[in-house]
């Protein structure tokens, strides 16, 4: 029903262009009728084209020269190294463990909001995650320290009122604290994105399996979860490049002192980028590879997602 | 049904909690005289504020990411307002490479972006690459999703095309039917965009860190640099960049509601 609808809005769609192109240019008669309805748009992918794809383009092409331009491997051997292959290895598990428990917390707060049945929770909700999503960086980061630092406000709460001693064993400036700061953004991202994919799951499904008999696990198992499964895999692969790709959090807490890609190729930028240009270039082109794998794994499942769901 | 309830309500408050209580201490800390040796704070006080406020560095920084933001909002709604009505309108072919474009940013973390402009425009000259001309475009670029996004959205609901055929033929030149019939109707959908733009902007750190630095301090800059030697102060600050991201967002919820009202309330005077 829908699909046909679907295919019948295409069909006037594709008319009504037709329409609109043969009046404005010469159609196929000139050779300018092609090009023309594009050179409005030259600005744009003017822009895109100097401050995107030309520089990204030459970070690539140099990490595979050396200073004096010939082919190279050289640059991917040197960020190989022990020491970078550590930070590689630290960023993939800082971004992985946040997008898994981001993916897990955010969908069953997703649920939680999508189930209550006061429409203003709802919006307040959606908001405050919305808000949250973005506030990421230098702020959070120092509303952490101040939260669960070594003097912080909630350390101080436990240790005074509770007897429990969060440090020397706990440390909001580690790996493990970042986890903590990196949840407040990942955890709303999850609840906006899983939000499409709940509503579009139907009452009467739920209703239907019950009726035939099922447990409500088992209506999870069989079926609610699988419909959500591309949604839940494009969250993963979006919250694990929002990790992966940050750096203000992360260098507030923690300073120069953690093992990350991002605070790596950021001391190569603001120092010492003069003495080992082709090691920064490496790492970044490495990163823009992994990076692409989530975006378009990302797009891959949307497209997934809304097949199943049309 | 009950338990179900029961479950829901805690995995809530959990969540208020956990989004709530680092809010809550940054405020709390920043009017505390001394906190570290009780639960509770030893007396309240407005003196980190007075501080922190003081400072002529805390007004220019303000000020310098004032610039940088409204710069980057202005040009970014100049930039993708036009190329998106004009590829809804005329050059539809063009959309999934515009898309392609506008998300690309999400593939190139900031900290590389900034290594690639460098590397690739530092040969014509430092004022060039680390100018906050370049911070601009630089962040316009890192933006370019939030603003593209609701004008797209903004140009579906609204039935442009249409709208654009009906101006025409009832003689409205080009420039009536842009003021007068596409800019009101789209115009929920490039405030929301323009204030994301702004919001994002401003709390900015990676790019303007690594490509302007100490040469044209912006305020995320200026409290990194609080935190590291007044904690205090720093909060005050930190306070003042919560309140600012909570007041673009709603107003990019009121932009956004208010349109709805209005359209709710044509279709009921019809």
């Amino acid at each position: 029903m829908s699909l046909s609808r679907g295919r019948c809005e295409r069909r006037v769609d594709r008319y009504r262009m037709r329409r609109v192109t043969a009046g404005c240019s010469g159609g196929r008669g000139r050779p300018w009728g092609a090009v023309l309805p594009w050179l409005p748009l030259l600005p744009f992918f003017l822009f895109g084209l100097l401050m995107e794809v030309i520089p990204v383009a030459t970070v690539l092409v140099s990490s595979l020269r050396d200073a004096g331009g010939s082919a190279t491997l050289e640059n991917y051997r040197r960020a190989l190294s022990p020491a970078i292959r550590a930070s590689f290895a630290n960023s993939i598990r800082l971004s992985a463990v946040t997008a898994a428990l981001g993916v897990v917390l955010g969908s069953l707060a997703g649920y939680a909001i999508h189930r209550s049945r006061s429409a203003l929770f709802h919006r307040a909700a959606t908001a405050l995650a919305d808000v949250a999503t973005n506030f990421g960086g230098a702020p959070l980061a120092f509303a952490f320290i101040v939260t669960l630092g070594s003097t912080g406000i909630v350390t101080l709460l436990l240790s005074k009122a509770l007897g429990i001693a969060l440090y020397p064993r706990f440390r909001i400036y580690s790996i493990s604290g970042l986890v903590l700061a990196y949840l407040y953004f990942q955890v709303p991202l999850m609840i906006l994105l899983v939000q499409p994919a709940l509503r579009g799951l139907r009452r009467e499904w739920k209703e239907a399996a019950l009726n035939l008999g099922a447990s409500t696990a088992q209506y999870w198992v069989r079926i609610g979860l699988p419909i959500l499964a591309p949604s839940l895999a494009g969250g993963f692969l979006l919250l694990f490049a929002n990790a992966y790709g940050a750096y203000a959090t992360a260098w507030t807490l923690t300073g120069a002192d953690i093992n990350l890609v991002t605070i790596r190729i950021a001391a190569l930028v603001r120092g010492e980028v003069q003495l080992e240009p082709g090691t920064a270039d490496a790492m970044a082109a490495l990163s823009v590879l992994v990076m692409a794998v989530c975006v378009f794994g990302y797009l891959w499942t949307n497209r997934l997602g809304r097949r199943g769901r049309s | 049904m009950k338990r179900v309830a029961w479950w829901r309500g805690i995995v809530i408050g959990l969540f208020l909690l956990y989004m709530l209580i680092p809010l809550a201490a940054t405020v709390l800390f920043s009017f505390a005289t001394r906190w570290d040796r009780s639960i509770f704070p030893e007396g309240l006080t407005l003196q980190w504020w007075h501080a922190a406020m003081g400072r002529r560095a805390f007004l220019m920084t303000l000020q310098n990411s004032l610039v940088i933001s409204l710069a980057a909002m202005v040009c970014s709604v100049v930039l993708v307002t036009p190329t998106a009505y004009w590829a809804h309108l005329r050059a539809r072919k063009a959309r999934p490479l515009i898309e392609l474009f506008t998300n690309l940013p999400f593939g190139v973390p900031g900290v590389v972006l900034a290594l690639a402009l460098i590397r690739c425009y530092a040969r014509f000259g430092g004022s060039i690459v680390y100018s906050p001309g370049m911070l601009v475009a630089a962040c316009m670029v890192i933006s370019l999703p939030f603003m593209y996004r609701p004008v797209v959205n903004a140009l579906n609901a609204a039935d442009v095309r249409t709208l654009t055929e009906a101006a025409h033929s009832l003689g409205a030149g080009w420039l009536a039917t842009i003021t007068r019939v596409i800019a009101p109707a789209i115009r929920s959908g490039v405030l929301s965009g323009a204030l994301l733009v702004f919001s994002t902007v401003f709390v900015e750190f990676t790019l303007a860190n690594l490509l302007v630095g100490a040469r044209f301090k912006t305020f995320p800059i200026y409290l990194v640099e609080f935190t590291r030697f007044d904690g205090r102060q720093a909060s005050a600050l930190a306070v003042i960049s919560f309140l600012l991201a909570w007041a673009t967002s709603l107003a990019v919820l009121l932009a956004m509601g208010k349109s709805d009202q209005e359209r709710e309330g044509a279709l009921g005077a019809r």
